[in-house]
């Protein structure tokens, strides 16, 4: 059955071939999967970008799709991905940080050495807060090096807000009561701020990730969170911000992405590596001939 | 607290401002060095004055990511001159290097659209089947008579295979009479009539 909603005085009606054909193109451009056991969810937010841009019918709105008029990709993956950020989100991949990715890193380092974690886009600092409550609770080794965790997003209002670490309820709602007691003091009803020690322990920038001239501020990260911002971007700036972070990373830096995304599908600049909490990717260490 | 904060902005080494020179950026293509050439590819991307040179360091890349970061400066150029750079590896032995040049192309469906006539006309059936997915990014109109023109004559079942592939994304109502024909010519061979079924009841379910 077709899925239908009002929009203004008549009805926009999606058909299956017409939802099949929205699935492959959002398949082919983001690596999001949807199958027919998803028709309903897929219908609805279908249908609302189709009244939302005063689509005429299903045509019309791929056509706007198809040309990212007003940033229409972006509106659409916005309504078929939970936006919501929170503490420990992604806890897999934090534990992955800690189980393997790390052990990897300090093997490289001087004792004592600087190990240096970039969260990008950042957003309000969710996590960036989180690696470093993740570190100081789970990393034997966290007293041992010097760390250096930088937050940054292109949104000055999102680092602003990042920056003062107030966040509420529902952002915390992954940490337990003891870990909120530990990082955190309550400021207003329902409201937490991060300890400002913690606080002034994270840098906070802006950045560009598409900006190569920008991207130049930052150099020889270890880890790389880039997560959720890369299936925004089309073919070719998806291409320069690959390129962009493969310089960020030092030799051996690790990138991890958010679980939609591969960065094979994007650059064959990175190593995949599938460790038992998650999939992430890396830089060579070293070049190898082509031929 | 074990965390530290420092600047993270990497000053330039002499405190100066990156290099714009064309000619020291040139000569770094031909470096021994492959971070040396990697630097200079990216440091070239969008500058059409290094086209000739870009396009000569590709030929001569031994390195994958260098060439990568060859072609992603070629590709921000956009022109006339870069696409032509590009379109020779998409008859490499290399997989990688046509994969390359394909998503580097295809992202310039502008630029390129004046030489899909003499791609889906080449005498290589591999280099028409590659030029298809060319048309994915382009206009649907444009894609559509592309691809429709293609259909018309095209005696390989495996070009056709791919253009109706893109057709059934981008294809407009305009294709399904090339479609419904290109199923006739190949009625022996199975695949190509299911593919064109599907394509055309998704075009016209799409566009009613």
């Amino acid at each position: 059955m077709a899925g239908s909603e009002t929009h203004g005085a008549r009805a926009v009606r999606v058909t299956p071939e017409e939802v099949r054909r929205l699935c492959e193109f959002l398949y082919r451009r983001t690596g999001m999967l949807f199958n027919d056991n998803k028709r309903y969810y897929i219908d609805r937010r279908l249908i609302e970008r189709i009244a939302a841009t005063r689509s005429a019918s299903f045509q019309a709105y791929f056509a706007i799709l198809r040309s990212d008029v007003d940033h229409e990709i972006e509106h659409l993956i916005n309504a078929f991905t939970v936006n919501e950020t929170y503490f420990n989100r992604e806890e897999h991949q934090l534990r992955c940080m800690t189980s393997v990715l790390l052990g990897n890193v300090i093997r490289r380092k001087p004792p004592g050495g600087a190990i240096r974690i970039w969260s990008v886009p950042c957003s309000t600092g969710e996590e960036p807060y989180s690696i470093a409550i993740w570190l100081m609770e789970n990393w034997s080794h966290v007293d041992s090096y010097n760390i250096e965790i930088v937050g940054s997003d292109i949104d000055t209002r999102a680092l602003k807000a990042a920056a003062n670490g107030v966040y509420g309820e529902r952002a915390l709602m992954r940490l337990s009561r003891d870990v909120i007691h530990r990082y955190f003091r309550p400021v207003a009803d329902g409201e937490y701020q991060i300890d400002p020690g913690l606080r002034d322990s994270i840098q906070f920038t802006r950045a560009n990730l598409i900006d190569a001239q920008d991207m130049a501020r930052y150099r020889d990260f270890d880890i790389v969170f880039c997560r959720n911002v890369l299936i925004y971007f089309d073919d070719a700036s998806r291409r320069i911000a690959a390129e962009n972070l493969y310089d960020c990373l030092g030799p051996g830096g690790y990138i991890c992405l958010g679980h939609s995304e591969t960065m094979s599908r994007i650059s064959p600049l990175f190593r995949v590596c599938r460790f038992p909490d998650a999939i992430v990717y890396q830089r060579p260490e070293a070049d190898h001939d082509g031929h | 607290m074990p965390f530290v904060k420092r600047d993270v902005i990497a000053p330039s080494k002499d405190g100066r401002p990156p290099d714009d020179n064309l000619a020291s950026h040139v000569a770094a293509l031909s470096s021994p060095d492959s971070e040396t050439r990697w630097s200079a590819a990216r440091a070239l991307g969008g500058r059409a004055d290094a086209v000739p040179a870009l396009a000569a360091a590709l030929a001569a890349e031994p390195v994958a990511r260098v060439r990568e970061a060859i072609m992603t400066a070629l590709m921000r150029v956009g022109d006339e001159a870069s696409v032509m750079a590009l379109l020779p590896y998409l008859r490499s032995q290399d997989a990688a290097l046509r994969g390359a040049s394909i998503e580097a192309l295809q992202a310039l469906p502008e630029a390129i659209l004046p030489f899909m006539t003499s791609l889906l006309a080449d005498s290589d059936s591999d280099v028409r089947l590659l030029a298809t997915e060319l048309a994915r990014n382009m206009s649907a109109a444009d894609a559509t008579r592309i691809l429709c023109r293609l259909l018309e004559h095209e005696r390989h079942p495996n070009v056709c295979a791919a253009a109706i592939d893109v057709l059934a994304e981008v294809g407009t109502r305009e294709a399904v009479p090339a479609l419904q024909s290109c199923a006739e010519r190949f009625a022996g061979t199975p695949f190509l009539p299911f593919a064109a079924s599907t394509a055309i009841a998704r075009i016209s379910d799409t566009e009613r």
